[in-house]
């Protein structure tokens, strides 16, 4: 069973960055109900943000986090100021435009990254990139590793911030209803635009991590954003936990099909796509919402 | 006419039936699907995969047609649950699919592809049946919209929920255009396999093509007869300057990108709706008081 334990184990530290890759997704969803489809360009950006500190300045990819977390933080912001704030909000949940909008925007930084880097393939190889260690007994590469410990604080990070600061109860009174958050004296346009910050950094900063793990081009960042709604769909796209446990169940169910049948990996697109589809029809609430209407408890955002 | 331009007229008109086709569904109804290259794709390959098997091509096109509603239907059952734009995920979700599933199984070439057999290739024909059918959809266009159908596809546009209570059958309107547009564009890839000879995953369940294909009603103008062919007209005349020009050819997606930022940001209706604006801005113009003595 030494395999399955394996699989258990790489499942997890995969679903630590899925989880944070997700959270950019979630966080701009549930405050502004926009789905950003630009999302996959940031993830592209931060990668290649990475790349060009660590080939201009040497600069370690997990330290150049602390740059790119507070430049795409900004970038998000000012997004989210010139553009996505002057769309017409529809309380009736998100709208197409919203949806065309930051399609529009992921094409853009597509041509920008194209134009600065070429369509060349890229990688990142420090010195540590081929080291592994052993885990309980599995070998684990160093980079995936560091992946999972750096996505494990950013999520422990966020959990406190939206527990325990003012700002993270905007947050979450901003997404559980916005109206009545405006009349309990929450400023929702600042709080949106502050969401957008932090969806675009924490977007910016899985792709940093993804660009230790692999090899990537400015068309990278599509699958990764259709695994993200995956997981958010599973999450019911509100819930923290519920990134989480998503983030788990698709990193088991690619890891299982990967070691257990031979279908090749260019198939595990189309098994998170057939997923995402499965999710939206089956389960519109997310998987914690149909348990939860199971148990009888009607917490949503726990 | 010398090659080239009619050349160019084939896209042209292959690019009407896109949008225009598109536009049914996404435009008239309201349904915003980013996955229409796999209608093409399902088009092409029936009529590439019956013609290898001796089937004459033009023969093909009606069952090509047929294979692409028949898909949409089986894409549309679970998906057209969804609102707005959790169903253009999930559009976006099946089409990419769709191509994976393509390029990795055998009997439909791989992703290296088919070949059609060779035979009498006319290009005058191919040329006459391709314009045929974008004047064929165009003038389908026009005609839904002044009928009762077009009213019903308006009001699931504008409110499903109010259509609903009125007694529109928003599901079965919605799979129903949804079949005569996939349809419409699997034709369109038929013909595309009757012309161009060759196909691949590649090529046709391009999910650029995907793209393109939404962005010519969009930009053109949403839910209008004429929109669609102006976007179809606008993209193919950007298509052939950029490509002309070295410095623009890999620009394409700012274009795009940008095109779509102005439109959804300054005019929805588009390219239509600029023009509207501009009419009633002549009409205004014309119409001040004259202020100056006589």
């Amino acid at each position: 069973m030494h395999d399955l334990f394996a699989v258990l184990v790489n499942s997890l530290l995969a679903a630590g960055l899925y989880a944070t890759m997700s959270y950019g997704l979630a966080v701009i969803y549930g405050v502004m109900r926009i789905i950003n489809l630009a999302h996959a360009g940031i993830l592209m950006l931060g990668a290649y943000a990475t790349f060009a500190l660590y080939t201009r300045f040497g600069l370690d990819p997990f330290l150049s986090l602390f740059a790119v977390i507070p430049l795409f933080f900004g970038l998000g912001v000012l997004l989210y100021v010139s553009m996505v704030q002057r769309l017409p909000r529809s309380d009736a949940g998100p709208s197409i435009e919203s949806l065309l909008l930051l399609f529009g925007v992921w094409l853009v930084l597509q041509n920008l990254a194209y134009a600065i880097w070429s369509g060349d393939t890229q990688s990142i190889l420090t010195p540590y990139t081929m080291k592994s260690v052993s885990l309980w007994g599995v070998r684990v590469g160093v980079p995936t590793l560091a992946v999972f410990v750096v996505s494990g604080v950013s999520l422990i990070v966020l959990e406190i911030v939206l527990r325990r600061t003012y700002l993270g109860r905007a947050i979450r009174a901003v997404t559980q209803n916005r109206d009545a958050a405006r009349m309990s004296g929450v400023n929702a346009g600042r709080i949106s635009a502050v969401a957008f910050g932090i969806g675009t950094a924490f977007a910016a900063a899985a792709g940093s991590m993804l660009a230790t793990l692999y090899a990537f081009t400015p068309d990278f960042g599509r699958s990764f954003l259709l695994k993200s709604f995956c997981i958010i769909v599973l999450a019911g796209m509100e819930s923290v936990a519920g990134v989480a446990a998503g983030a788990l169940v698709l990193a088991l169910l690619e890891n299982i099909v990967g070691a257990y049948t031979s279908i090749p990996t260019s198939f595990q697109d189309a098994l998170s796509f057939t997923l995402l589809v499965v999710a939206l029809v089956a389960f519109p609430q997310g998987l914690l919402g149909a348990f939860g209407r199971l148990a009888g408890s009607r917490r949503r955002f726990s | 006419m010398e090659r080239g331009s009619l050349n160019d007229i084939w896209n042209l008109a292959f690019a009407v039936v896109l949008a225009s086709s598109w536009n049914l569904l996404g435009g008239f109804a309201g349904q915003v699907s980013i996955g229409y290259s796999a209608f093409i794709g399902i088009g092409a390959y029936t009529t590439a995969l019956l013609a290898l098997r001796g089937v004459a091509p033009y023969a093909t096109v009606p069952l090509a047609a047929a294979a692409g509603a028949l898909f949409s239907f089986i894409i549309g059952l679970p998906t057209f649950r969804l609102r707005g734009p959790y169903f253009t995920i999930a559009t976006i979700g099946v089409s990419e699919a769709v191509r994976v599933f393509a390029a990795g199984v055998s009997f439909t070439g791989g992703s290296s592809g088919l070949r059609m057999p060779p035979g009498s290739f006319d290009f005058g024909r191919n040329y006459s049946t391709m314009v045929l059918l974008a004047v064929f959809t165009v003038a389908l266009s026009a005609w839904i919209r002044e009928r009762p159908l077009g009213r019903a596809l308006s009001a699931i546009r504008q409110d499903i929920d109010a259509a609903e209570a009125v007694g529109v059958n928003a599901t079965k309107y919605k799979l129903w255009i949804h079949a005569l547009s996939a349809a419409l564009v699997a034709a369109a890839g038929s013909l595309f396999a009757i012309n161009f000879q060759y196909l691949s995953p590649g090529s046709v369940f391009d999910f650029r093509l995907s793209l393109t294909i939404v962005l010519m009603p969009i930009v053109g103008g949403i839910a209008t007869v004429a929109g669609p062919v102006l976007g179809a007209v606008l993209f193919g005349y950007l298509q052939i300057k950029m490509l002309a020009l070295p410095a623009l050819r890999d620009s394409y997606l700012f274009l795009y990108g940008g095109l779509l930022i102005a439109v959804t940001l300054f005019e929805p209706k588009g390219l239509v709706g600029l023009l509207q604006r501009a009419r009633r801005g002549v009409a205004r113009w014309a119409q001040r008081p004259v202020t100056h003595a006589g």
